[in-house]
C-alpha cells in the first residue's frame, strides 16, 4: 500500500498545480459564501422560524445551493484522475509499473479524498461567524463535517469510476454527474413516496442523510451506506481497470 | 522494386526461422534467456492483432524489434510489460511466468512506452523520485543514489531541475530513459526509441543504447531499418501480428547480393555468359553498351563472373558488386503477394 501513498502524494500535487483546482475552489467559496449570506439574513430577518434549525444546519445540505454546485463539483474534481491520464498516455508508465490495479485506484481515491477535504476548509469561517454571535454545539458542528466527509467518500469513489469509464474528462464529468445527479434525484423522490418505498429512497438520499447529519444525529446506516458505496466504488474502478488490459 | 521480388521469391537459408504461417516450437527456456515469449496472441475484437508470436532474448543481446506501422509490435511489447493481457500464449521475463504474477515480471523490466509519456508539470528530479519510489526502491538514500545512476547512465544530468514540459523532445526521450534504468532492471523494453526526434538526438540516444550493451538485455522495436543495423545483434521482423523472419542483420541480408555490369559486345553473349551465375539475369542495351544485373549466392563469385566475361573476350568498362539490404529483406518481407504485383489493395492495417 507503500505505493498508493506515492501515487497520492502525486495526484494531490498535481491537483493543485493545475488551474482547475483553484478554479473550483474561487467557486466554490463565492456559492457557499451566497449560500450562507442568504441563510444569515434571512434568519436575522425571520427570527421566529428558530426552533432546531439555525444558519449552519440549513447550510449543510438542507439548500439547493448547497446540493447543486456539489453536484456539479464533485465530477469535475474527480474527471482528471483516470481520464486525463489515458489521454496523455501517462496511464502506460503507471500500470506497467510494479504496482497492482488496487493500489492506483487507492492512490488516486486517497488524492480525491484529500482535496475534498480542502474544498470544505473555507467552510470553517461561517463556523466561525456563527460561533461569534451565537451558541454553537461543537458536537452538531463535528457531525455536520462527517455527513459530509461521509457524502465524499463515496461521490469521489463514483467520480473517480466515472473517470475510469470514460474517454476523456468531459465526458468523465459529464457521466459522474449524470450517475451522482440520478442517485440524487432518486433520494429526494422519497418525498413523493410512502410506506416501505419511502424508506428505501430515504436510506438512499443525501438530502435527508445530511439533515440528520446537521442536526447532530448521526445515523451509523448512513455511514454503513457512504461505506457500502465507496467501497463498491473503488472496487468497480479495479474491475474496469483490469477489464480494460484485456480489452485493450 | 525488382530486387526484392527476386529476394522474396529466393529461399531463406542459414539460420533464419522463417515463422510465415507455421507456428515455431521452442525447446524449454535456457539459463541465459531473459525473455521467452511462446505463441503470443492478441485479438482484439474479431481483429487479431499479433497472432502466435515466438521468440526468445539472451542475456546480454540487444533485439530489434522491426516492422512497418500496426504490424504489432507496440501490442506486443504492451504484453510483455504487462499493460494488455494476452489473450493466449505465454510470456517468461527471468524466472517469473508474466501472466500469471505480472507485477513480479514488471519488476525485471524497465520500459519505455512509444512517445514517452510523462507528466509535464513535474520537474525532471521529483518525476525520476516519484517513479523510484513506485518501483519499489526504498529509503531516501536508495532512491537518490538510482535517481543520479540513472540521470548520469541517461545523460540528463544537466537537466534534472526542469520542468519536463519545458524540455526538448531529445531530453524528454532521455527522461524516459533515465526511469525506464532507475531500479537497474536486467531487460530494458523500448518502444521506438528514436521516432520523431532529429539526427542528432538520434544519434544521441542510439549512442546511449549502445552503450547499455552487454550489461542490460534490450528489446527495441522500431520501424527504421538503418537503426536495427547501427544498433541490434538480432532482428526479429513483424508483419500483420506475425513473425515473419528472424536472423542477425547480416544473416538476413544472407550475404547476398549481386553484381552490375556494363560492357561492350553482344547482348546475347553477355546472356550466355551469364546465366549459369543466375537463371534470371537482367539485360538490356545502353546505346553501345550492354548493361547487366545479376545476383550471386558467394561474395566470391564476383570474380568468377569477371573471369568467364573476360574468358569470352568480352571488355568490361563497369563491374560494380552489391550488397542486397536489409531494406529489400524487409520490403519482401512485409509486403503482400498482392501488393507486389502492383495490385495493392490499399487496406493498410
Amino acid at each position: 500500500m507503500r505505493a498508493a501513498l506515492t501515487i497520492a502524494k502525486r495526484e494531490v500535487r498535481s491537483y493543485f498545480v493545475s488551474p482547475i483546482a483553484y478554479v473550483l475552489l474561487v467557486a466554490w467559496v463565492y456559492i457557499t459564501g451566497l449560500s450562507f449570506y442568504l441563510l444569515v439574513t434571512w434568519f436575522a430577518t425571520n427570527p421566529s422560524t428558530g426552533g432546531s434549525n439555525n444558519p449552519l444546519t440549513m447550510f449543510f445540505g438542507q439548500t439547493v445551493l448547497f446540493w447543486i454546485p456539489l453536484l456539479l463539483f464533485a465530477p469535475v474534481m474527480t474527471m482528471r484522475l483516470f481520464a486525463a491520464e489515458r489521454a496523455s498516455n501517462t496511464l502506460e508508465p503507471l500500470m506497467t509499473a510494479p504496482v497492482s490495479e488496487l493500489s492506483i485506484v487507492l492512490g488516486k481515491y486517497l488524492a480525491s479524498l484529500v482535496f475534498w477535504v480542502v474544498l470544505w476548509i473555507p467552510t470553517l469561517l461561517y463556523v466561525w461567524i456563527v460561533s461569534r454571535y451565537g451558541d454553537i454545539d461543537l458536537g452538531v458542528v463535528a457531525a455536520s463535517y462527517l455527513g459530509v466527509f461521509g457524502v465524499g467518500l463515496w461521490y469521489m469513489a463514483w467520480g473517480m469510476l466515472a473517470s475510469a469509464v470514460a474517454s476523456n474528462q468531459v465526458v468523465a464529468a459529464v457521466l459522474g454527474f449524470f450517475v451522482l445527479g440520478a442517485f440524487f434525484v432518486l433520494g429526494i423522490a422519497e418525498f413523493v413516496h410512502y410506506d416501505l418505498t419511502r424508506e428505501i429512497l430515504g436510506y438512499l438520499s443525501v438530502w435527508s442523510h445530511m439533515a440528520d447529519f446537521s442536526k447532530g444525529v448521526v445515523d451509523s446506516r448512513y455511514l454503513v451506506f457512504d461505506l457500502t458505496m465507496a467501497t463498491l466504488g473503488v472496487y468497480l474502478t479495479v474491475q474496469v481497470l483490469s477489464w480494460r488490459r484485456i480489452s485493450g | 522494386m525488382g530486387r526484392s521480388l527476386s529476394i522474396a521469391c529466393a529461399p531463406f537459408s542459414g539460420g533464419i526461422v522463417v515463422a510465415r504461417g507455421t507456428t515455431t516450437v521452442y525447446k524449454p527456456a535456457q539459463e541465459d534467456t531473459v525473455l521467452e515469449v511462446a505463441d503470443l496472441t492478441k485479438n482484439y475484437g474479431s481483429r487479431r492483432a499479433v497472432d502466435a508470436i515466438s521468440f526468445r532474448v539472451r542475456k546480454g543481446e540487444i533485439v530489434g524489434f522491426l516492422g512497418p506501422n500496426g504490424a504489432g509490435k507496440s501490442t506486443t511489447l504492451r504484453m510483455i510489460t504487462g499493460f494488455l493481457a494476452p489473450s493466449a500464449g505465454r510470456i517468461r521475463v527471468g524466472e517469473v511466468d508474466a501472466v500469471r504474477d505480472p507485477i513480479g515480471a514488471r519488476r525485471q523490466i524497465g520500459y519505455m512506452p512509444e512517445g514517452v509519456p510523462l507528466y509535464p508539470e513535474m520537474r525532471v528530479h521529483e518525476y525520476l523520485r516519484y517513479r523510484g519510489e513506485l518501483k519499489g526502491i526504498r529509503g531516501r538514500g536508495a532512491i537518490d543514489a538510482a535517481l543520479e545512476r540513472s540521470l548520469r547512465s541517461a545523460q540528463v544530468e544537466d537537466v534534472r531541475d526542469r520542468i519536463i514540459g519545458q524540455l526538448s523532445k531529445g531530453y524528454r526521450q532521455r527522461v524516459g530513459l533515465a526511469d525506464a534504468l532507475l531500479a537497474d532492471p536486467p531487460l530494458l523494453i523500448l518502444d521506438e526509441p528514436t521516432s520523431g526526434l532529429d539526427p542528432n538526438q538520434i544519434r544521441a540516444i542510439r549512442a546511449l543504447v549502445r552503450g547499455f550493451a552487454g550489461d542490460k538485455t534490450i528489446l527495441l522495436s522500431t520501424h527504421i531499418l538503418p537503426e536495427v543495423e547501427a544498433l541490434c545483434g538480432r532482428v526479429l521482423i513483424v508483419h500483420k501480428g506475425r513473425l515473419v523472419g528472424e536472423g542477425a542483420p547480416g544473416e538476413l541480408r544472407g550475404g547476398r547480393g549481386g553484381v552490375r555490369l556494363l560492357g561492350r559486345g553482344e547482348l546475347d553473349s553477355y546472356r550466355a555468359v551469364l546465366e549459369p551465375f543466375d537463371a534470371s539475369v537482367k539485360l538490356r542495351r545502353e546505346g553501345e553498351l550492354v548493361a547487366a544485373e545479376l545476383h550471386l549466392e558467394a561474395d566470391d563469385a564476383v570474380e568468377e563472373v569477371f573471369r568467364a566475361v573476360a574468358k569470352a573476350g568480352l571488355v568490361l568498362r563497369e563491374l560494380r558488386p552489391f550488397k542486397t539490404s536489409l531494406e529489400d529483406v524487409f520490403a519482401a518481407l512485409t509486403t503482400d503477394e498482392s501488393e507486389r504485383s502492383g495490385q495493392s489493395s490499399g487496406e493498410e492495417e
